[in-house]
């Protein structure tokens, strides 16, 4: 093991937590994401006995979750991986797919309340119809001209992913729009 | 005071609110229209050019006169319509466009010279002399004529911006709309209803009528409460629909705090992007005017504007409840008016009808046959003049209302050009063909404006949405509503001599359509540029289809063949901050950070901002009091030492598969495909013109594995032409692509010493020349274990390194490495010395690559495979571009006291320093303190050949040359034998 300390895309040693009385958001460092990309022809193989979804899907199956990011294109979760060679991993169980280290490409932020409130905040960040972010389905899209796939993983879950360089101004505009819309309920 | 009993406020509550610093006491439910006029106030501004009293002439947002300005401090809001403003407690407003008091207003000279302001008036007479335009007459002119003045602070209210996707949206809130949505929303459909109002209901509010056998507000009551209850249904009040864009794209305002009197932590309003399958145009419709001498006055108001106060808000209109009440319609609709305000005990002078045969409805006399020819009254009517039979009579009245019939507000179904069609029938333009797909026009909006007639039509409209989506739809019985008389004839504007108004707003008269007539000024669209009708904040809304009946009285034409009134958004006015979506300064875009940005931070760095990028730009010391002093040393530092810098900012692609080589080669002018596995090598990429675009290392980590970099600012635009290189130019090839920029934190480590530090982090990797030489690359492990992977490049022309790994330990490898190089000098260095290094081994960046170069004027025309085709190589071998003299070079000043500036241009000594002796010009420059002095590189005529000679670098907007020397472009270690040692 290394003995140098990383820190998180925020800049911290450890995650950022913002608890507000609906929503709450959390940095998750911890996992960890490659991409996995077919050669040409080739059939989808199952990772670990994972389904590669069609678009718009997100599958799990034990530590992995896969997201659909374009033809023949997936982003590969890991969940509680990211200090490990995560990428090598996923090569191994895809043999011939094009496997790349993505979890410092990105950083997730997570958001955690009644699914009303996260629909409330996702209708003002994101242009999508509401399908698109229902539970169990994951998007590719812009959030104030930032790239990010959005992750919902359960009713009362939904995660961001965006570039791990933009990463605080990512939070800012997750956690200023909470603020609203929080304000918008102490009236 | 003019308040009766009835009205939708809430009498139990009393707002306090100021009006010109005079307070007043107003409900909610008000606006501050109705509380002025409830308090007999009729004067609320004064007109555009001439300055003559004005009072609000509507109850809603297509208001000209009743303009103020809200609130103060930098929440002042400026234009703000007092027919709309929502009342609130401690509300604040002042009218605009006075000097002095607004009873006394000093500007009001202009009316008396007002022969001198007709249309047309500026153009002719502000022509000279030219230079006093700008600086005088302009100025001078717009503080005399115009609207509220900003507070030119910065607004300290929250925006923010939404979307929202339905299956249909129905806009307006009225009878048709509620209908409409009430059909739509039971059967099933993702449903939003908009209204710009803070209560949905539309003219049931202000009829005064009855649906079902009850009031028809109760009813409308009833229906919004049943849609809120249906989760399928969002309704959104005060939200204004204000444009159509294209595939069912709406844009609305929702005013959400500009109700209360500060927002509080709320946004004050946000700006929704509405996706919609179908829409549904229920805006109603807008009374029209008729325009007779002085018909501006305050207490001159639409008639229907008056049922709205008497109905919505109890207010009766004239300043004392005794003053009599006169009506002016063209129609039955006025009669209307007169028959509700005798019902309810107010004293009603008559109506006065141009027909022969007007009707009475019970209640107050019928002028038959008669006009209103003119007004007394200085800050507020107090009476009018009507002709009857020729003869002409003064008759004291405190309201007169005027009704010239409806104009449907058909300003959406316009917005993607579709034009209005004339309707003989209706008197007025209804929605044609050609608007916003989906769009289907309801109601008022579609000449439907009766109560019965509006519910069906919003029934009927929901039914055509539904079967368009494929929805079932769900029964929904049709309330009963009373029948409305509606008869009406044609009758513009009453002639005779004096100043009739058209456009209140912007002062435009039957006089000046005239002028405009006789001045040829006759199609609409020269019509509203002469004479300004139209313009401004109520984009003409009770004037525009007036104007057009008059021109076409004056051209003997038929309204149709006069003109047609089109609108382009926004509907209603929109507020910058707003349209502005809520980040505003450094929220304003994303911003990128570099992996040590914060350690960067903590040495004190200066920043530079590359793109979204804000990379460090030189770390100054104690002691350093010039950004050159540390730019110096840094430099000095990388030539004599080791330096660290990061690089994570350039692009990094990887790219796989196995073609992946053959891609490269495609893509890259030099071959690429032959590079080793464990070698990197330089390659430029050209535009498909031939032109140079983009330099940088690719690397090549496995058989089928390569990364590409790029420079930073281009790292977006090389990933997404590989991207479309693989996807439809070559897809038969075996490619796969993924930016991996963010992923690894990249350092250089460059100088003599950088092999020495290197080693103190590697775990047992030879990095001994023989075992890693120069353009060598593999992956290893530092610090402990750590997965990274090592690049020997050099752009500085040291020996030098760049290390990446993953992004998280980016800045403790840094710190590493500045604690273990403390011995040797390590120092870190930021874009200053980047460039500094680079310029001084002659590397081409951004200001060499600036899209005009060719590889040949980079003196790397040989890059430029001959053995293979890749994008941009026939290009660049076309005549023109091929023949470019131009090459790179290094310049020295002659006199090394001088400066080189990049940007000057080059000449031969004693040739004419014009375009047409230009021989190229300087690219970079910076001072090298390598060799003492100011160095630069340029592209030069012939510069390959001209070593040694002298060229004068001119800056004739400065006035300065300067003489130089030109040398190679490599001024440290031209042989490049350090970076290879």
């Amino acid at each position: 093991m290394t003995d140098l300390t990383p820190i998180t895309a925020l800049g911290g040693t450890a995650p950022r937590v913002l608890g507000a009385a609906r929503l709450t958001l959390s940095e998750r460092p911890e996992l960890a994401l490659a991409s996995l990309a077919l050669g040409r022809g080739a059939e989808p193989p199952a990772p670990e006995g994972l389904a590669l979804p069609g678009p718009g899907g997100l599958s799990v199956q034990g530590a992995l979750a896969a997201f659909w990011t374009g033809p023949d294109q997936w982003m590969v979760e890991g969940a509680d991986l990211a200090e490990t060679d995560f990428a090598a991993r996923l090569q191994q169980a895809a043999p011939g797919a094009a496997v790349t280290e993505q979890t410092d490409g990105w950083a997730c932020f997570e958001i955690a309340g009644e699914a009303a409130q996260i629909e409330a905040l996702a209708e003002r960040l994101v242009n999508l119809p509401r399908d698109a972010y229902a539970p169990g389905r994951a998007s590719r899209t812009a959030l104030h001209h930032m790239g990010v796939f959005l992750l919902r993983r359960s009713p009362d879950r939904l995660a961001v992913w965006g570039m791990r360089s933009a990463a605080g101004s990512l939070w800012h505009a997750l956690s200023d729009t909470m603020a609203r819309m929080e304000a918008l309920h102490d009236s | 005071m003019t308040r009766i009993d009835g009205g939708l406020t809430d009498r139990g509550t009393t707002l306090g609110f100021r009006f010109n610093g005079r307070a007043y006491a107003g409900h909610p439910g008000d606006t501050l229209a109705s509380a002025l006029l409830a308090n007999g106030v009729q004067l609320m501004g004064r007109g555009f050019k001439y300055h003559r009293p004005r009072g609000a002439i509507s109850a809603g947002s297509e208001e000209p006169n009743a303009l103020v300005t809200l609130r103060s401090g930098a929440r002042a809001e400026p234009n703000t319509r007092a027919t709309v403003a929502e009342l609130f407690d401690g509300l604040e407003a002042r009218s605009q466009n006075h000097a002095g008091p607004l009873e006394r207003d000093l500007l009001a000279v202009n009316d008396l010279l007002s022969p001198f302001f007709a249309a047309g008036f500026y153009y002719k007479t502000f022509m000279w002399p030219k230079a006093f335009w700008e600086k005088l007459y302009e100025p001078a002119i717009r503080k005399a004529a115009g609207l509220g003045a900003l507070s030119g602070l910065p607004d300290p209210d929250a925006y923010d911006r939404g979307y929202r996707h339905c299956d249909l949206l129905v806009i307006g809130g009225g009878a048709a709309g509620l209908a409409a949505a009430l059909a739509a929303g039971r059967a099933g459909a993702e449903v939003i209803l908009a209204d710009e109002d803070f209560r949905l209901g539309g003219r049931l509010l202000a009829e005064g009528g009855r649906i079902g056998g009850r009031p028809a507000a109760d009813w409308a009551a009833e229906a919004a409460a049943e849609l809120a209850a249906m989760p399928n249904v969002r309704l959104m009040t005060r939200t204004t629909v204000f444009g159509a864009y294209d595939h069912g794209i709406f844009g609305a305002v929702e005013r959400v705090a500009d109700h209360l009197a500060a927002p509080g932590g709320k946004v004050r309003q946000t700006l929704w992007r509405i996706t919609a399958k179908r829409s549904i145009l229920a805006a109603g419709a807008t009374e029209r005017h008729i325009p007779f001498r002085d018909n501006d006055r305050p207490g001159i108001m639409l008639s229907g504007a008056i049922r709205a106060y008497l109905n919505r808000w109890g207010v009766t209109g004239q300043r004392q409840a005794a003053d009599p009440v006169a009506i002016f319609a063209n129609g039955d609709d006025g009669h209307r008016t007169a028959a509700q305000l005798a019902a309810r005990g107010v004293p009603v002078l008559g109506v006065i009808d141009p027909r022969a045969d007007a009707p009475n409805l019970g209640g107050y006399e019928t002028f038959a046959g008669a006009m209103v020819t003119g007004t007394k009254g200085r800050l507020g009517l107090t009476a009018i003049e009507v002709m009857r039979n020729g003869r002409a009579e003064w008759l004291s009245c405190g309201l007169l209302g005027v009704s010239g019939g409806w104009n449907p507000n058909v300003h959406l179904a316009s917005h993607h050009r579709g034009r209005p069609v004339w309707d003989e029938d209706h008197l007025a333009f209804l929605p044609g063909e050609g608007g916003p797909a989906g769009l289907i026009p309801a109601g008022a909006a579609a000449g439907q404006g009766g109560t019965a007639e509006a519910l069906a039509d919003g029934l009927r409209a929901a039914g055509q949405a539904l079967g368009d989506l494929g929805i079932a739809p769900a029964p929904v019985e049709l309330p009963a509503a009373e029948a409305e008389p509606a008869r009406q004839e044609a009758f513009w504007h009453v002639p005779g001599k004096g100043r009739a108004w058209v456009d209140f707003q912007n002062d435009v008269t039957v006089k000046d359509i005239a002028l405009a007539h006789r001045e040829n000024m006759r199609p609409v669209e020269h019509l509203k540029r002469w004479t300004t009708l139209g313009m401004a904040t109520d984009q003409g809304k009770t004037a525009n289809v007036t104007a057009l009946a008059v021109m076409a009285e004056l051209t003997g034409k038929a309204i149709p063949e006069t003109g047609t009134t089109i609108f382009r958004p926004p509907y209603t006015g929109v507020s910058l901050s707003v349209l502005g979506g809520g980040d505003t300064g450094k929220a304003f875009r994303p911003t990128r950070l570099t992996p040590t940005h914060a350690w960067a931070e903590a040495q004190g760095a200066a920043f530079v901002e590359v793109g979204p990028w804000m990379r460090a730009q030189y770390f100054p010391r104690p002691g350093e009091t010039h950004w050159r002093e540390s730019v110096d040393r840094e430099a000095q530092a990388v030539r004599a030492a080791v330096g660290l810098c990061d690089v994570t900012t350039l692009g990094k692609i990887d790219v796989q598969g196995a073609d992946a080589g053959e891609f490269l080669n495609r893509v890259y002018a030099n071959m690429m495909g032959t590079l080793p596995v464990g070698k990197v090598r330089y390659g430029l990429m050209l535009r498909e013109d031939g032109h140079a675009y983009d330099d940088g290392t690719c690397a090549r980590l496995g058989e089928a594995h390569y990364v590409v970099t790029t420079t930073t600012a281009n790292a977006g635009t090389v990933f997404r032409n590989m991207e479309f290189a693989r996807q439809c130019l070559w897809p038969e090839l075996d490619v796969q692509l993924i930016s991996t920029t963010d992923a690894w934190a990249q350092i250089a480590v460059a100088g003599p010493k950088s092999r020495e530090l290197l080693s103190r982090i590697a775990d047992g990797f030879d990095l001994s020349n023989e075992a890693f030489p120069f353009m060598a690359c593999a992956a290893l492990t530092v610090c402990g274990g750590l997965r990274a992977r090592l690049f020997r490049i050099s752009f500085s022309g040291e020996l030098a390194y760049e290390i990446a790994v993953p992004a998280r330990y980016g800045q403790a490898l840094m710190e590493r490495l500045m604690a273990l190089g403390a011995d040797l000098g390590a120092t870190p260095y930021g874009t200053e010395a980047l460039g500094v290094l680079r310029i001084e081994k002659g590397h081409a960046a951004g200001a060499e690559l600036n899209g005009q170069t060719t590889a040949a004027m980079l003196g790397l025309g040989r890059m430029v495979s001959q053995k293979k085709d890749a994008i941009g190589a026939v290009m660049s071998r076309r005549e023109g571009v091929a023949q470019d003299t131009r090459r790179l070079v290094g310049l020295a000043p002659a006199d090394p006291a001088r400066k080189v500036v990049p940007g000057s241009h080059l000449f031969a000594p004693g040739a004419p320093e014009d375009t047409a002796h230009d021989q190229g010009w300087i690219t970079s420059a910076c001072f090298s303190p390598h060799a003492g002095h100011m160095i630069g590189l340029g592209f030069l005529e012939n510069g390959a050949s001209r070593l040694g000679e002298t060229v004068i670098a001119a800056n004739p907007l400065e006035g300065e040359r300067v003489e130089l020397r030109v040398v190679s472009a490599h001024f440290v270690d031209p042989e490049g034998g350090r970076l290879r040692d």
